[in-house]
């Protein structure tokens, strides 16, 4: 399958703090792959060099074949991103959102059944999708943002730490979404400290430290327990 | 793509109660504004009239009397409202209402609303012309302070971005939605101002046309000054991370540009350009008169007398002739006199109204800090109450004068010859003075003269508009 998401010798560097160091990793059709790290160990700096909110420093993200750098705007038509805080507009409704997300991306005028099917998928009922935002809790706007992604038919989606702050029924809905999305073709790249989830979801996860990726596991290798070890061993190290 | 930004902010704003609070404030303001200026100016036109009926009618009714003695009671020229006085007063309050058409002087406007001013422009002036350079940036700023910074803080402009969003899209369907609203406010205000200007037009008014096309102006150099204040908190809002921050920083901006600079710039016009203050300006007329007036017997004096005669006979004289013609030595003298001051009077108004521009063009070059100067010239030459508008009924009411006085002269030099110790012209003869026909000077002379200011505002508003395109290509901050 082809790699939808690729970074070779990726590197950011902030004046003379390294934030990513020739990252090499690739995310193919269908495929979840999940960053793990503890906080500055290079994840979000990852996510933002392929959405070009950040110049790499050195090396290349490209998106289905597309140089970030030098295609941006064409690289960016084919992501969807869910932050970590979904932001959405608190005085319009779930609805409205979505509808203006959705028009501001790029896509023709979509029809009001549509909209409602896709907050259903994501599974935000019916009433809460007339409500105004600001009375969403944190998995709602989550939902919200997912659904954005899911109208968006992005070939990739980049996820930053999205399920912080969700209850567990909440995070569940969500993974399985993921599952179902990767499953109908979309390559997902999410950045996440949720060891049980990353596991349960993905299929190939990465460990970066200080800015590099300093292992590479296929998810179907190791058990639960075997993941928690292996991410300790690698933080502990020097 | 800019329907939809424009939809979510109007209903983002609508949803807002502290936008529609603003507006009912503005709208108040502006109301208040406009019946302030037309109440003012309705009863100004009432005074006028009535005025001008009177002077008529006291004039007319003299009786038997001295020409001489009649010219010094003389008329009154009283300066029709102009046609968006109740828009913008402009200096209509500094430099008075009538000037009195006396022999042996021009006299100075009277009746000025402010008589201890120290200068042409102040932005005080309760009008809708004041409030609108006045709340325009103040309005657009509370609109658009938050337009891009909150996007930053909520993180919405970062999602917006990340979904492919351009900034460029995302900042011109912004700027649409503020030029929109505040363009509003505006039409609402210069319809309503064309429209009543032209519902009170009397015969001796400007055209339709003209009334058409000096709202037209004003439409177009307030939108200007629109798209310039609107770039300007576009930009601001676009540079700063936090609102509170772009909020501080636009008020401190509106502060200086708005509220400092335009009285600033006048004090500096007035500190280089001294306006003399009245006795200092007839103490030096009157020394330039003296110095002027060649002697009884002079050559100069006897060519002038000639020439005054020869006027009046419209013809030439013959050599010897003038020894001949039977004339009131005393009208001849006053007419003569009225001739050899009057050139005289011109120059020393001229000097005075070129002082006038010369505090005008230092403003003007101010105005390259502030567009708001800019827009308060434009504002007062197309409402036909600045300077050059005053300038003009100056110019035509000393014509008027020296016409009045030369047929009270020339009554006398050549009725008042029976030997009669004093001539007393018949109580019909008043009636044949003609009334001052004042037509205010046209809209392309208002535009002749604010080419420098429109230029001004045009590139206040181009460069605006360009430094936000240029920003929201290159700007990758979110």
């Amino acid at each position: 399958m082809s790699e939808l998401l690729l970074a070779q010798a990726l590197t950011k560097k902030f004046q003379s703090q390294i934030a990513l160091n020739e990252l090499n990793l690739s995310v193919r059709q269908s495929e979840i792959v999940c960053l793990l790290g503890a906080n500055g160990a290079g994840k979000t700096t990852t996510i933002n060099l392929f959405l070009g909110f950040l110049e790499p420093t050195s090396g290349t993200a490209t998106v289905d074949g597309l140089d970030v750098s030098s295609n941006l705007a064409e690289a960016r038509a084919k992501l969807s991103y869910v932050p970590e805080q979904v932001s959405l507009y608190p005085s319009l409704s779930g609805l409205e959102n979505l509808d203006y997300f959705i028009k501001l991306s790029g896509k023709k005028q979509q029809e009001e059944s549509y909209l409602r099917e896709l907050l259903d998928q994501v599974g935000l009922d019916q009433t809460a999708a007339d409500n105004q935002v600001k009375s969403y809790s944190k998995g709602m706007r989550q939902k919200v943002g997912l659904a954005i992604s899911l109208a968006k038919k992005a070939k990739a989606l980049l996820l930053d730490e999205p399920l912080s702050g969700l209850d567990p029924s909440a995070a569940n809905e969500f993974s399985n979404l993921l599952r179902k999305l990767a499953n109908d073709g979309t390559a997902v790249l999410m950045a996440t400290h949720d060891l049980f989830r990353a596991r349960e979801i993905s299929d190939r996860i990465g460990i970066m430290k200080s800015g590099c990726l300093v292992q590479e596991l296929s998810s179907e290798s190791f058990d639960q327990a075997s993941l928690e070890k292996i991410y300790l061993e690698q933080m502990r190290q020097a | 793509m800019n329907i939809s930004i424009i939809r979510k902010e109007f209903l983002e704003l609508l949803r807002d109660g502290r936008a529609i609070g603003l507006s009912l404030i503005v709208s108040l303001l502006l109301m208040l504004a406009l019946v302030t200026g037309l109440s003012t100016e309705s009863a100004r036109e009432q005074s006028i009239i009535q005025a001008k009926t009177a002077d008529a009618a006291a004039f007319n009714a003299q009786g038997e009397k001295n020409p001489h003695s009649a010219a010094h009671f003389s008329r009154m020229a009283h300066k029709p409202i102009a046609p968006f006085s109740a828009f913008d007063p402009g200096v209509s309050s500094f430099l008075g209402q009538v000037i009195w058409l006396e022999a042996h002087y021009r006299n100075p406007a009277m009746f000025r609303a402010a008589e201890d001013a120290p200068e042409l422009s102040r932005l005080e002036n309760f009008s809708l012309a004041g409030v609108l350079a006045l709340v325009i940036p103040l309005l657009g700023i509370l609109l658009g302070y938050g337009s891009i910074s909150s996007e930053k803080e909520r993180g919405t402009l970062r999602q917006l971005i990340g979904s492919g969003t351009s900034l460029q899209t995302l900042l011109f369907g912004k700027f649409i939605v503020i030029v929109g609203i505040l363009f509003t406010v505006l039409c609402a205000a210069v319809v309503f101002s064309t429209a009543t200007s032209i519902l009170f037009l009397d015969e001796t008014g400007p055209a339709i046309s003209d009334l058409l096309l000096r709202g037209f102006s004003l439409l177009l150099v307030y939108g200007l000054y629109i798209v310039s204040v609107t770039a300007i908190t576009l930009l601001i809002s676009s540079l700063v991370s936090e609102s509170k921050t772009a909020l501080l920083t636009l008020l401190a901006v509106w502060a200086i540009a708005v509220i400092a600079l335009p009285r600033l710039s006048a004090s500096i016009a007035e500190q280089v350009y001294p306006s003399p203050y009245s006795h200092e300006f007839w103490e030096d007329t009157d020394l330039r008169l003296e110095a002027n007036r060649p002697e009884n017997s002079s050559s100069d004096y006897e060519a002038v007398e000639r020439r005054v005669i020869e006027r009046a006979l419209g013809r030439e004289l013959e050599e010897g002739e003038i020894d001949d013609i039977e004339i009131n030595a005393r009208g001849l003298r006053f007419e003569v006199s009225e001739v050899i001051d009057s050139e005289g009077y011109n120059n020393a108004f001229a000097e005075l109204f070129e002082n006038y521009v010369k505090q005008k063009n230092l403003r003007r070059l101010m105005s390259l800090l502030s567009p708001t100067i800019a827009l308060q010239h434009l504002s007062q030459a197309f409402s036909g109450t600045d300077v050059n508008a005053h300038q003009h009924f100056s110019n035509e009411a000393e014509r008027q004068r020296n016409s009045i006085i030369r047929m009270l002269n020339e009554e006398m030099m050549f009725n008042g010859t029976g030997g009669a110790s004093r001539y007393l012209a018949p109580a019909e003869f008043w009636e044949t003075v003609p009334e001052f026909h004042y037509e205010q000077p046209r809209i392309a002379s208002a535009w002749r003269a604010s080419v420098p200011d429109f230029i001004i505002i045009f590139f206040w508003a181009f460069a605006g508009a360009a430094a936000l395109r240029l920003l929201s290509r290159t700007s990758t901050k979110v």
